[in-house]
């Protein structure tokens, strides 16, 4: 895809599925080298836009370039400067130009490139992608135009289909069938048995859900108390587990105990003093924390590991299933970028230009008199032509493809050419 | 008029009310979701000039024939889902609602629609508040039972660890609950109310208390009275919502049966 046959877009790129983790690792950018990133592959002239999206599964130049064999420049460039094999950087690389790269870019937008499908923490790092450019300098119209319909089209992705609607992550699971049983979270009290990772992952993750009343017990309680004061919860000795279970909504299980921790006698004297309100128990140790048969109490919602891989596969084929109405999303917003990237070309500018000029003249010869008419067109033609022949060589003659695409877009916006 | 134009056509906007809680629920888009109250108060406010026509023909609140009375009834089940809607903002259970709403506003308008004269006692504005909150309090415990099989859907489906898409879209248990709560104190607080506008009536106008009627109504209050102590105590989950299965049961058997075969004060006849 270019504009005018002058301005192309390109790609290069290393992922999770075409390059090996110690090749990733090398590619991989930090905020300041992503400047610096944007500053070389500028500053050499390979690219007169460019942005780089850079996470733990990916790093991908964008550019747009006026001159052949940019991708193969790009390569070299970042593989001496990261002192990679430019053979091994060039084979675990992808390149991709035209609307290819504007549709790959809408793909990871969307979540569809990911390693978890749809997951929603990569349009947080397009976002942030865009912004470090733009910050630096190195976005103009396309690149931006680019960004901000891939933005948008991937946040019409995740409300209009169910891509990222089912979660993938056990801790997720776990907490997305809490909130089926008790709604808001905010008022509800959590106990937490072990302060492993797991104890700490799911945690933190409640807290960041807004649960306020966050217990943890631990056999360790110093451990219970880092985890504790990180997180603003509060210790349960663990000799007062029992004690503490009729207060819990949720008890989450996480600790290596090779014998069950909670017992159902527990459980049911927990519920009678509740008065049979719902609990909510979540396993996630193994071997288990909660005896079997706790979930059979009334009014008792036990999930232990197996259900919830169990939910996560079946989230993962939902997900899949929604990827053909994704993919149709993304084409529609894709084809309105590339029309409008198509657009930018001098020549149907100055043909639309010309149009518009004729249209209005046309408008006004209808109030002349019929026999003055030709007269007046003469006229008018020879005004247009006048007032149109600088602006439109200089057009031309612009050597930098992206100011050319920016004068372009401009003439374009301020005749109102796109409508 | 008599075609009932204004009553079709809150039905078909009723109808597209429910359309779009559907598509809403499938496809969750929020400006279809934003208009499904729009649509039932539209059709509330067409369904109210056609009771209107028709209370002027009876020269009364159109309770005493069935069509009329069950046109009463769909338009408080409307404005019962507007009261949930508007308490709760919850678009999920449109879907399941709003049919109740359309099937008896479209059975109101199918059904008989002349009544005896009037019989004794069933004058008055007072009379006309008493007829009028029943039937508010049938349409609150509708919407209770609903709410209650869906908390007995979404229950089973969270202990069968299923979680396709009416999972994903119905709301939490707690909310749920809390619907049906609403649902029950409207209903309750009418039936109280229009009991009490009763008694003082019948006791007026009759020669005896002993109507069928009354019996059912008491217990269906004391079913429902008992829901609400349950929950104030702390009770709630699967078997609050057989209780209001219950109560509807019994509500439904002395809308139906006892007011057609064996009350003489309470029939259409």
């Amino acid at each position: 895809m270019t504009a005018a046959g002058e301005a192309r877009l390109v790609l290069l790129g290393w992922n999770f599925r075409t390059a090996a983790l110690s090749v990733r690792e090398r590619v991989a950018f930090s905020t300041d080298e992503v400047r610096e990133v944007l500053d070389r592959i500028r500053g050499t002239g390979l690219v007169t836009e460019g942005v780089v999206v850079s996470t733990c599964n990916r790093s991908e130049i964008y550019g747009v370039s006026d001159g052949e064999g940019t991708n193969a420049a790009l390569t070299r460039l970042i593989s001496e400067w990261r002192g990679l094999d430019p053979d091994e950087a060039a084979a675990g690389s992808f390149q991709r130009e035209g609307a290819e790269a504007a549709r790959h870019l809408f793909h990871v937008a969307a979540g569809l490139d990911s390693m978890a499908l749809g997951e929603s923490e990569v349009l947080g790092q397009v976002r942030t992608a865009l912004r470090v450019a733009r910050e630096a300098g190195a976005t103009r119209s396309v690149l931006h135009r680019m960004f901000e319909s891939a933005l948008a089209a991937g946040k019409r992705v995740r409300t209009e289909t169910e891509i990222a609607r089912h979660p993938l992550s056990v801790p997720s699971i776990g907490f997305e069938l809490a909130t089926k049983v008790f709604g808001n979270m905010d008022e509800r009290s959590m106990l937490v048995l072990g302060a492993g990772d797991t104890g700490t992952l799911f945690v933190e993750q409640a807290r960041e859900a807004g649960v306020s009343d966050l217990r943890i017990a631990n056999r360790n309680p110093e451990r219970a108390e880092v985890l504790a004061r990180r997180v603003g919860g509060r210790v349960v000795p663990w000799e007062h587990v029992f004690r503490e279970l009729p207060d819990a909504d949720v008890v989450v299980g996480t600790t290596s105990s090779p014998e069950p921790v909670v017992r159902r006698r527990d459980v049911e004297a927990a519920m009678r003093e509740r008065r049979g309100r719902p609990m909510f128990f979540l396993d996630l140790a193994m071997p288990r924390d909660f005896e079997a048969g706790v979930g059979d109490i009334y009014n008792v919602y036990a999930y232990g590991l197996d259900d919830l891989k169990g939910v996560a596969e079946e989230n993962r084929v939902r997900r899949s299933r929604e990827v053909p109405r994704a993919e149709a999303i993304l084409e529609e917003d894709l084809a309105r970028f590339l029309a409008w990237f198509g657009n930018l070309a001098v020549v149907p500018t100055l043909n639309g230009l010309q149009a518009k000029l004729a249209g209005l003249r046309d408008a006004e010869l209808a109030r002349v008199p019929a026999a003055d008419r030709e007269r007046f067109r003469e006229f008018a033609d020879a005004i247009a032509a006048k007032l149109l022949h600088q602006p439109l060589r200089r057009l031309k003659a612009e050597p930098d493809a992206s100011r050319k695409l920016d004068r372009v877009e401009a003439v374009r916006h301020l005749f109102d050419l796109d409508e | 008029m008599s075609l009932h134009l204004l009553g079709w056509s809150a039905v078909a906007l009723y109808l597209g009310a429910e359309a779009l809680a559907i598509l809403s629920l499938v496809a969750p888009r929020v400006a279809a979701g934003k208009l499904t109250p729009v649509l039932v108060a539209a059709g509330l406010a067409l369904q109210f000039a056609d009771l209107m026509h028709r209370a002027r023909l009876l020269g009364s609140v159109p309770y005493r024939t069935l069509g009329g009375s069950v046109s009463l009834f769909g338009w408080m089940l409307g404005i019962a889902f507007l009261v949930l809607f508007a308490r709760h903002r919850e678009r999920a259970i449109g879907p399941f609602l709003i049919p109740f709403v359309v099937l008896t506003s479209a059975a109101g308008l199918l059904l008989p629609d002349s009544g005896s004269a009037p019989a004794q006692g069933t004058h008055g504005s007072l009379f006309a508040l008493h007829v009028t909150l029943a039937i508010l309090a049938y349409a609150a415990f509708t919407f209770s039972f609903v709410l209650a099989v869906l908390y007995l859907v979404q229950s089973r489906q969270l202990r069968r660890r299923q979680t396709g898409i009416l999972f994903a879209r119905l709301p939490a248990l707690e909310v749920i609950g809390r619907m049906n709560r609403t649902s029950v104190t409207i209903g309750l607080a009418s039936l109280v109310l229009s009991l009490i506008l009763g008694l003082v009536r019948a006791e007026q106008a009759w020669s005896t208390l002993r109507d069928p009627k009354i019996a059912w109504a008491f217990l269906t209050l004391v079913i429902y009275g008992f829901l609400l102590w349950m929950e104030r105590r702390g009770w709630e989950g699967p078997r609050v919502a057989l209780l209001s299965i219950l109560g509807f049961g019994v509500m439904l058997f002395s809308y139906t049966i006892v007011n057609l075969y064996f009350s003489r004060e309470h029939s259409f006849r």
